[in-house]
């Protein structure tokens, strides 16, 4: 199963730099033709992922990585079995929007959007095939360390758990970021009945504070 | 060391240690280094196995025994490499070897990451020395992605043992790393550095790393190492796809293809060991003859030498007052960009000077590298004549450099060679000596070839030599200019080396100075100088270059001199070059139009000041685009396009004010920085753009900066409005943590916030003055606090 980047949505690329619909000129629609062709063609996706059963007491069978919070928990309450996974645009996808900056800063924003756009599609394009390949059996969700309760540290045992600097080539920082920037981790849970939206909407978030999708008034979708 | 290794022979390596523990139940995520000490006896047996199946060199068990990998495990890192060493020893045979494993410690090197190259290198020297007094016979670095990494670590193990030291990197099919490190870089940084054996390891299966072992055997005359995967994990199963049986038949070939030393990666196993040690038993690595391809590179890209090279010349403060403001001010976004625009131009190599009276060219030569490393991945040249300028410069410089320069004089060339053996740098030789510049070409030659020799001496490879004969201004001089490429010939066709020139001063105090420079450049060349030192961005100079590479074969099919020429896009450019359209300086603002409002700013100026153009013109205009931007008639790449525009037309009156050495135009000073922790600074950096458009002085400091930093800044530049941003929640106490530690130290200034996550409540929360909701905003604060 290789990691795909099959194409960079224009609407979900202005929606991350808060486009409100005001007129673009030829050359600006060019400009944002022009990045996102660049990205694609740059992006080197790569993905690592592993299958572990999920056993009662909420461990991973064979995994030392015990994914922590009360949101992870509910998230996979009626399921057998969790996929980890990790997926990267690779090194050179972050040096096009830092070479674009200390020239052209709106080029670099229209990279970096692209770049965003672009790893949700690799991440969508990973569940979908772990999906076909995974059926009858149905996904959740993708939830990432960070997210609700999740705590941002368990980046660290989760990096362990699928060696995902040797596999993929991402590091994490001090402060538990992912370099290059554009890579996302995730658990994804495998359940034999199909999965609804969870309920409770923003109020059940503890990060509904500070939440940039609220702030533009989006949500993540999560809850 | 006794029992040292034959290159001459087939050594057999062992094969992966961490597949072999979890087939004893080590879990996915354990650390496999504690069970050094807690399991001995199991790491033992897995050694004693692979010795057994005819391992002559066994790795320890410390691949990632590193600080941050291990954190939190009770244990530290010397312990953890003494325990791993004492377990290899227990199953060696009196003719193994153990050699000490060092992995990639897991966090990315500055400047695409946040560790620094000192704590890196500490990282590594702490394993290596522990390793060393425990008994190692080598050090193996493996499983490298980032050639910056790897120099911290060679960097480690030679200032710290006396340990032969091998280093395999790992590649993807492409022949490149993670981070786009090429093979043929790697070849020429590690073969500079003085490492004794270099090849691949992981990532790969056998058929393809020999693949790649054909490139890497042109760069380099090394020893060769080849320690594959048994292919790619099923991800489901995690069972591997090569057989050993396989995996042993793929790699007879290595030894024709010039390896030596053999083994395998994740997913091979004693078996596959036995096999591979019973198929090459009666062969040998064949010897290389041709001599290896040579140039200088960055990380990821190689200026090889043989056709012509361009020496960009443009980052230098020479008689250039906006270039001195940029480092008096530390603005090393600008320098950044005469990178980049160099390379746009044509340039192959960029030289770097950044000597200044009263400024600390030490530290400056070491961020200015960096800097440009983060955008650029041209080869450079560091130009200094202070050895501890060079040293900084060339200790985190990723790649094979070039050294600019030393001279025949004795001092000279004992204080400036030995940086260059170390750091595995080239070196241009200037033909000059204690009796100034010889007026002959053949007292220059003769520099030369004395230059040449001292270099031999301290070990430096004749190929990585350049001579700069000297180019005389032709003006004052006019018989020198013969006697200049008469010594360009014989240096390159007695001597055998290469040569540099700095062509552009031929033509000083002429008129038409690129006709002289640029016919000047054509007869250097012919008479063999291949780097010539010249200005990438004057178009006619480039041209020249351009119809030399035709004519003297290089450019095959003159495909490049074509694409030149004849593109669409150099039409385009020709017209461009013709007066902008009727227009004024808000309509050119507004539509983001760069060389119109540059232009346009230029004809202001004959009937304005320089103050009245900004207060009248170009602030005026960027306030129309910002009141647009609040109505969400257009968006933030919008407003960032005429800002960028905007820029433009105030570097045309930052350059008039230069000129005529009069005052610096600023709205006062704003300091902004990205808080410690966070890595994410492209909102930080819109607000930059905004700001200075606004004609404040923005001070820079960067991303994952410390409040102790921000504190001394804003009361050393006496800054009356700070910037923070943060993206990340868990950044956002770093952010508290500034502001306190800015009331604290009693300086007052305000505090304006943002970053995606910041709230107008959660600012005052933590203390802040303002929240800036976006860039535009920001400007409207720093008018409301500085006028």
């Amino acid at each position: 199963m290789e990691a795909r980047l099959t194409r960079i949505d224009r609407a979900e690329l202005l929606r991350y730099l808060s486009y409100r619909g005001g007129e673009l000129s030829e050359a600006e629609s060019e400009q944002i033709a022009r990045c996102t062709e660049r990205m694609m063609q740059t992006a080197r996706p790569r993905a690592v992922w592993r299958l572990f059963d999920l056993l009662p007491d909420g461990t991973l069978s064979g995994c030392a990585y015990r994914p922590g919070g009360e949101d992870i928990r509910v998230l996979l309450a009626d399921c057998k079995s969790v996929i980890l996974m990790a997926a990267t645009l690779g090194a050179e996808a972050d040096a096009l929007s830092r070479r674009a900056r200390s020239r052209d800063m709106a080029e670099a924003m229209l990279l970096d959007a692209a770049g965003s756009a672009a790893i949700e599609n690799v991440c969508d394009n990973l569940c979908a095939d772990l999906a076909a390949v995974l059926a009858p059996a149905h996904l959740t969700e993708r939830f990432s360390p960070g997210y609700g309760d999740m705590p941002l540290t368990d980046q660290i045992p989760f990096f362990r758990a699928l060696d995902v600097s040797r596999r993929i080539g991402v590091s994490l920082s001090e402060s538990c970021l992912m370099l290059p920037q554009k890579s996302v981790t995730a658990l994804v849970g495998v359940s034999d009945r199909p999965q609804p939206r969870r309920g409770g909407g923003c109020a059940s978030c503890p990060r509904r504070e500070s939440c940039a999708f609220r702030k533009d008034g989006k949500s993540c979708g999560l809850f | 060391m006794g029992k040292a290794v034959d290159y001459s022979e087939i050594v057999i390596l062992d094969g992966a240690m961490g597949t072999m523990l979890q087939a004893e139940g080590l879990r996915a995520g354990e650390l496999p280094e504690l069970w050094n000490l807690t399991q001995p006896g199991r790491v033992s047996a897995v050694h004693r196995r692979y010795v057994e199946a005819g391992s002559r060199v066994i790795y320890t068990n410390t691949f990632g025994a590193n600080r941050y990998k291990i954190a939190g495990c009770g244990h530290d890192a010397a312990e953890l490499c003494a325990a791993g060493v004492r377990c290899a020893r227990a199953a060696a045979k009196e003719d193994t070897l153990v050699a000490l494993d060092i992995g990639p410690i897991g966090r990315l090197l500055e400047p695409l990451g946040d560790l620094s190259f000192d704590d890196a290198y500490e990282t590594f020297r702490e394993m290596i020395t522990a390793g060393a007094e425990a008994g190692a016979d080598l050090v193996v670095i493996e499983t490298m992605s980032d050639l910056a990494e790897v120099r911290a670590a060679v960097l480690a193990a030679k200032e710290n043992c006396s340990l032969p030291v091998w280093v395999t990197m790992t590649f993807e099919a492409s022949g490149r790393s993670f981070v786009g490190v090429t093979v043929p870089t790697m070849a020429l940084t590690l073969s500079g550095l003085g490492v004794d054996a270099l090849g691949f390891n992981c990532g790969l299966g056998p058929r393809e790393q020999l693949a790649l072992l054909r490139e890497l055997r042109e760069w380099t005359d090394l020893p060769l190492i080849v320690k594959p995967n048994a292919g790619l994990p099923d991800p489901a199963t995690g069972a591997y796809a090569v057989t050993p049986g396989d995996f042993a038949s793929v790699m007879r070939d290595a030894p024709a293809l010039g390896a030596c030393l053999l083994g395998g990666c994740c997913g091979t196993t004693p078996d596959f060991i036995r096999a591979l040690s019973e198929v090459t038993r009666e062969l040998r690595p064949a010897k290389r003859t041709a001599p290896p391809r040579r140039g200088v590179c960055s990380a990821t890209a190689v200026a090889e030498l043989g056709g012509v090279r361009v020496i960009g010349e443009r980052i230098n403060p020479t008689g250039k007052p906006r270039f001195q403001q940029a480092l008096r001010e530390r603005d090393l976004d600008y320098i950044a960009a005469r990178a980049i625009e160099q390379q746009e131009a044509g340039a192959d190599i960029l030289d770097v000077n950044v000597g200044l009276p009263g400024l600390d060219e030490r530290a400056m030569m070491r961020d200015t590298v960096r800097a440009i490393q983060e955008v650029c991945d041209l080869p450079l040249q560091l130009d200094s004549s202070d050895p501890a300028a060079l040293e900084a410069g060339l200790r985190i410089y990723n790649g094979k450099a070039i050294v600019n320069s030393v001279n025949g004089k004795a001092a000279v060339l004992e204080s400036i060679l030995p940086l260059c053996k170390k750091y595995g740098a080239a070196v241009i030789g200037l033909c000059m000596d204690e009796t100034g510049i010889p007026q002959s070409w053949e007292a220059r030659t003769a520099v030369a070839r004395r230059i040449r020799d001292a270099a031999l001496s301290y070990g430096i490879p004749a190929e990585d030599v350049f001579i700069d004969c000297l180019t005389l201004t032709v003006s004052a001089q006019q018989e020198q200019a013969a006697e200049t490429l008469r010594a360009v010939r014989c240096v390159t066709e007695e001597l055998g080396l290469h040569t540099v020139l700095g062509v552009s001063n031929i033509s000083f105090g002429l008129p038409s100075r690129e006709t002289i420079t640029a016919s000047f450049l054509t007869q250097a060349l012919y008479a063999g100088l291949d780097l010539p030192i010249i200005n990438p961005n004057q178009r006619a100079i480039m041209d020249a270059v351009a119809a030399f590479r035709v004519l003297s074969g290089e450019d095959r099919d003159s495909e490049a001199y074509i694409r030149r020429f004849a593109s669409p896009e150099a039409q385009k450019r020709a017209e461009e070059d013709k007066a902008p359209r009727e227009m004024t300086i808000a309509g050119s603002v507004m539509r983001g139009l760069r060389q119109e409002t540059a232009e346009l700013t230029r004809r202001a100026l004959e009937s304005m000041s320089e103050l009245e153009v900004v207060d009248h013109l170009l602030i005026p205009a960027l306030d129309r685009v910002g009141e647009r931007y609040e109505r969400g008639e257009i968006f933030l790449p919008q407003l960032i396009n005429a800002a960028n525009a905007a820029c433009e037309g105030f570097e045309i009156v930052k350059k008039s004010i230069a000129r005529r050495g009069g005052q610096k135009l600023s709205k006062g000073k704003i300091l902004l920085a990205t808080v410690q922790g966070d890595l994410h600074d492209i909102g930080k950096n819109i607000v930059r753009v905004v700001l200075e458009n606004y004609g404040y002085t923005v001070i820079d400091l960067g991303r994952d900066v410390p409040p102790e930093k921000i504190v001394e800044t804003a009361v050393r530049e006496e800054i009356r409005l700070v910037g923070l941003s943060a993206l990340m929640t868990t950044t956002v106490p770093s952010m508290a943590e500034t502001i306190a530690a800015l009331r604290r130290s009693g300086h007052d200034c305000r505090v304006m916030v943002g970053g995606a996550v910041l709230t107008a409540d959660y600012a005052a929360q933590i203390g802040a003055d303002y929240y800036a909701r976006d860039a535009k905003q920001s400007a409207d604060i720093a008018k409301q606090v500085l006028g």
